[in-house]
């Protein structure tokens, strides 16, 4: 390991660009995207660096650690595991696939829409590796405030609605997350221990039943809103629907994971007592949306609205596989984390492609685009198939192993959501069929003329994500290797636990 | 009297000497060179905060008893300072457009905050009275400052006439302690009232409702709207500051120092007004239109904050956790102060036009048409709203560990689904500012030099201090540690 410190640059990178941004004249566009462009690959070229991370090393690597604020115990703590550098891959090659699809659509205000993507970088990579419990709420809340500008400024017609309720949700999980982080942190202390928010020694602490039963409450708050989870998913379509095609990437590939993340780095290893007591709800609650996002997604007119329901069904699937407790559940629900981001990341990209040339999503108004784009159509249809989880490709191996590991929990579970895998495909062939196959609309014909194949920027964007559902789906060893290790040592914090003693949950 | 009771009192007699020289200096200048005092002002001021500086550390109780310089009232003092400062900064060019007189507002100005400086100071309910009625007078002055406007002689006459009312409750509650107890010692009322029976109950209810009103605490609030509404805008946020740092030193020195041993017998009266404080303040100010209006509102939410670190320090006996409790008070009371100062100014920014009373249509399209000024205001409204990396957030974490470790997380609880609620009507003024179009007709923008300096130096305040409290915290420590 080099005395490189990796980490702090691949999250402040971002930052740097955002500097750098404010002394460009905001009329200066060409720059501006250039500044931003370099600031994200640069990030990117910095976070395939932590690819040499060692899965047989030590837990953490690339490990960095400063005094902060001493008053108080917080330190500038980063470190990385194998999960830590998947996501954070996923998120730098995300963020510029976004900066790079937006250079064509995004026209006004071009300085403050790429300071705020920037600026949403660094909140989301920090999530991913800081090793310091107040750091990490630091990042966490971070990200939240340029998802807010992104939807709300560059947004579709009632984007100040979505980006409030976004907003607002988020807050009131990542408030109460805050004071059980610091009530975790203060039973720490009053055992006598010197004050510290340190996720590696506040882990492993015998909390009391009641503050890990409280503390899980808030901190689930904080997570399910985030996924969603069904019933706290309500912010999701809206803020789909209103957000910017590089907003919507972003925010379905890599800030529903920062609540996937959140169970599986803190809620679990933390309190592995409530979370033993209180799998039983969660998961019925992930069942719940892995159901009632697919059949909704059915009815869905609007197509980024059924992408956006079908998001929720596919997060159900990560927090079934996350709260069954074993191997294959957990190392499925990661994989399906990366998968969905992938795969989902590139519908909404392919959803934007159409907007740009129609301004329109209504699944009703469109028909035959088969004939007029072919290439379009081809690459729609790869991804399509790897949202019903095609085998071959990236969707298919997180929710075989999600079935796998709930199978293991339950048989009932497991068919459940075996049932869903048919009616995703129902919604996703049905719409494919629809836009791509039917009689084109009297709407589209009219269009017709502007309808134009891919350009070469829309190509670029899509590629790597393309090499990456076809890459992971034929070869998703690498990735599951470097899981192996963290998801084994949560299995080992949660299957020690008996499950909260004295504390007797309502049911 | 002692020759170095003086010496302790270096701050304060510098800060009479200074209001002593504006209001003569301001006599002989002409009105051309009036610009002047603001300087003189502001070197005035930093001086003192040197002074206060000097003092620190001596922790002595001065002429007989009366008066107490010790860490705790440095720190109140350091706080005055710096809010003094922002206020000499913010007001000039506000001033000048309306042609209401600088020297007088100096003068005022001074006075008020000398008054603070007696509060933070007042080992004595005698001194205590003193400090506070030298405080809130000149208050009542700037909320009225502006004579030919009749909001403002709105404001002015019912902060004075509700003011006056709540000091006499106050009064009136300081003579029954002297007569159930037969002492004005601050340090000696605690451990007598505590066994006088109801009738030390009654002198203690008079207490807490004189003190809460005048920090703006519900059901106690009714005149902060209108008094904030009709001062003129910079002064509204001297106003929302001053005297309720003045009042939280009141507070602290009231109840934290006289009345703290017997803490749990009040925990459940402050815990009770700060939720009702913070979820009113909140839930009223929801419903604004007008941003000045908003952060009068929104100003009593802040108190609520305060006020549960004050009912943290009830609950607990330990003396970690009060120490935390105090200190939560402390530098909410400055973080705050810094912010809310800066967004009133920001507000009286876009009044260049004196028809216009600071509504939200004001800020539309703010981003576009001055992108720093409306960064400027993004950020404290993110302050306020308690978002990280800024001092607003690290104020309100300190409240949450104060309150947890004193064991009511279930107020830590409250104050944090207080602070989301906050969050709606703070980021519409975002909302305003950079995701709606201007006016046909935007407001004209002031752009003084001095306004300019200090909101830049309020900004930059914001984000450092909330970055890196470190230094802020260890000087909050040996303060609260003065006290107990």
């Amino acid at each position: 390991m080099s005395d490189l410190p990796v980490l702090t640059l691949v999250v402040f990178t971002p930052l740097i660009g955002v500097l750098l941004l404010l002394f460009v004249p905001r009329d200066w566009t060409r720059a501006i995207r250039w500044i931003a462009l370099l600031a994200s690959l640069t990030s990117l070229g910095f976070s395939l660096v932590l690819l040499g991370y060692q899965p047989a090393g030590a837990e953490f690597q690339y490990r960095e650690d400063l005094s902060w604020i001493p008053a108080f115990g917080m330190r500038y703590t980063l470190g990385v595991d194998g999960l830590s550098v998947v996501l954070v891959v996923l998120t730098t090659v995300l963020s510029v696939v976004s900066i790079f699809y937006s250079w064509d659509p995004i026209r006004v205000r071009v300085k403050e829409y790429y300071a705020a993507m920037l600026l949403l970088m660094v909140g989301m990579l920090g999530v991913f590796v800081a090793l310091d419990l107040f750091l990490f709420y630091v990042f966490w809340e971070l990200s939240l405030i340029p998802m807010y500008l992104i939807i709300g400024i560059w947004g579709g017609p009632r984007r100040i609605y979505a980006t409030v309720k976004f907003v607002i949700y988020t807050l009131v999980g990542s408030l109460l997350m805050l004071v059980a982080i610091l009530a975790v942190a203060i039973a720490h202390a009053a055992a006598g221990n010197p004050f510290t928010f340190s996720y590696e020694t506040l882990r492993g602490f015998g909390y009391t039943d009641g503050l890990q039963a409280l503390a899980f409450v808030a901190f689930f708050l904080a997570f399910a809103i985030k996924v969603p989870m069904w019933p706290f998913h309500t912010w999701l379509p809206d803020a789909h629907v209103e957000a910017p095609t590089a907003g919507s990437i972003i925010l379905a590939g890599v800030l529903l994971k920062l609540g996937g993340y959140g169970f599986l780095r803190y809620s679990l290893p933390l309190l592995p007592d409530a979370a033993v007591s209180f799998a039983p709800i969660v998961i019925g609650l992930a069942v719940i949306a892995v159901l009632y996002g697919a059949m909704v997604s059915m009815v869905q007119p609007d197509l980024k609205k059924l992408i956006a329901y079908s998001s929720v069904s596919h997060m159900g699937f990560v927090m079934l596989g996350v709260f069954v407790f074993n191997t294959q559940g957990l190392q499925g629900a990661v994989f399906q984390m990366i998968s969905h981001g992938v795969t989902t990341g590139a519908l909404f990209l392919l959803v934007g492609v159409i907007y740009e040339r129609t301004h329109d999503r209504e699944i009703a108004h469109m028909g035959g685009l088969n004939a007029r784009l072919p290439r379009y159509a081809a690459i729609f249809g790869l991804f399509t198939f790897a949202s019903i989880g095609l085998p071959g490709l990236s969707g298919f191996i997180g929710e075989f192993l999600v079935v796998l590991g709930a199978f293991q929990y339950s048989g009932w579970v497991a068919a459940a959501t075996m049932l869903v895998v048919i009616i995703s495909a129902v919604y996703m062939l049905w719409m494919f069929q629809r836009v791509f196959f039917a009689v084109p609309s009297d709407w589209m014909r009219r269009a017709w003329p502007s309808l134009t194949d891919m350009s070469r920027n829309e190509w670029l964007s899509l590629a790597p994500l393309i090499v990456l559902v076809v890459g992971l789906g034929v070869y998703p060893g690498p990735v599951l290797d470097a899981i192996s290790g963290p998801v084994q040592r949560i299995l080992d914090i949660v299957n020690a636990s008996q499950g909260l003693t004295s504390f007797s949950p309502p049911w | 009297m002692e020759p170095n009771d003086l010496a302790a009192l270096r701050p304060e007699l510098i800060l009479t000497v200074l209001v002593l020289t504006v209001l003569t200096v301001d006599l002989f200048l002409p009105r051309a060179h009036k610009w002047l005092l603001t300087p003189l002002t502001v070197i005035g001021l930093i001086l003192v905060g040197l002074a206060s500086f000097f003092v620190s550390g001596i922790n002595q109780t001065v002429f007989a008893g009366f008066y107490r310089v010790d860490d705790l009232s440095v720190a109140f003092k350091l706080a005055t300072v710096v809010i003094g400062v922002l206020a000499a900064l913010f007001a000039p060019a506000y001033l000048a457009q309306r042609r209401l007189p600088l020297g007088e507002f100096n003068t005022i100005l001074l006075f008020s905050l000398l008054g603070m400086f007696v509060l933070a100071s007042s080992s004595d309910l005698i001194t205590l009275f003193l400090g506070l009625e030298l405080m809130v007078m000149p208050a009542y002055l700037l909320a009225g400052f502006h004579k030919t406007d009749r909001y403002s002689n709105e404001g002015g006459l019912k902060y004075f006439l509700l003011g006056s009312f709540a000091s006499a409750i106050l009064l009136f509650g300081i003579s029954w302690t002297y007569g159930l107890t037969g002492s004005t010692r601050i340090s000696e009322i605690g451990d007598l009232l505590g066994g006088s029976g109801p009738a030390g109950l009654v002198a203690i209810g008079m207490l807490t409702v004189g003190a809460t009103f005048k920090a703006a605490a519900v059901p106690f609030h009714f005149w902060t709207p209108d008094a904030y509404q009709g001062a003129p805008t910079p002064l509204t946020g001297f106003l929302s500051v001053g005297p309720k740092l003045g009042a939280f030193a009141l507070l602290v020195r009231l109840f934290a120092e006289g009345l703290g041993a017997s803490g749990p017998d009040w925990f459940g009266v402050m815990a009770i007004l700060a939720l009702l404080t913070m979820t009113g303040g909140n839930i009223v100010a929801l419903a604004q239109t007008n941003v000045k209006r908003m952060l009068a509102y929104s100003s009593i939410a802040h108190t609520g904050y305060i006020i549960a670190g004050l009912a943290a320090f009830a609950h607990t006996t330990d003396a970690t956790a009060r120490g935390q409790a105090i200190q939560s008070i402390l530098f909410y009371v400055l973080g705050y102060g810094v912010m809310n100062i800066a967004a009133f100014s920001v507000v009286g920014m876009l009044q260049r036009d004196p028809r216009r009373y600071g509504g939200l249509a004001a800020f539309a399209g703010l981003a576009g048409r001055a992108p720093a000024l409306a960064a400027a205001m993004a950020i404290l409204m993110l302050s306020l709203t308690g978002i990280p990396p800024t001092v607003g957030f690290f104020a309100k974490l300190y409240v949450l560990v104060a309150t947890v470790d004193a064991g009511v997380a279930w107020l830590a609880v409250a104050v944090a689904l207080n602070a989301a609620l906050a969050a709606f009507y703070y980021l519409r003024v975002i909302v305003y500012m950079y995701m709606r179009d201007p006016e046909a007709d935007p407001a004209p923008i002031d752009r003084s030099p001095l306004t300019t300096l200090a909101l830049a130096l309020s900004v930059a305040g914001v984000i450092a201090l909330g970055l890196f409290p470190d230094p802020i915290i260890t000087f909050l420590r040996e303060s609260a540690a003065s006290l107990l």
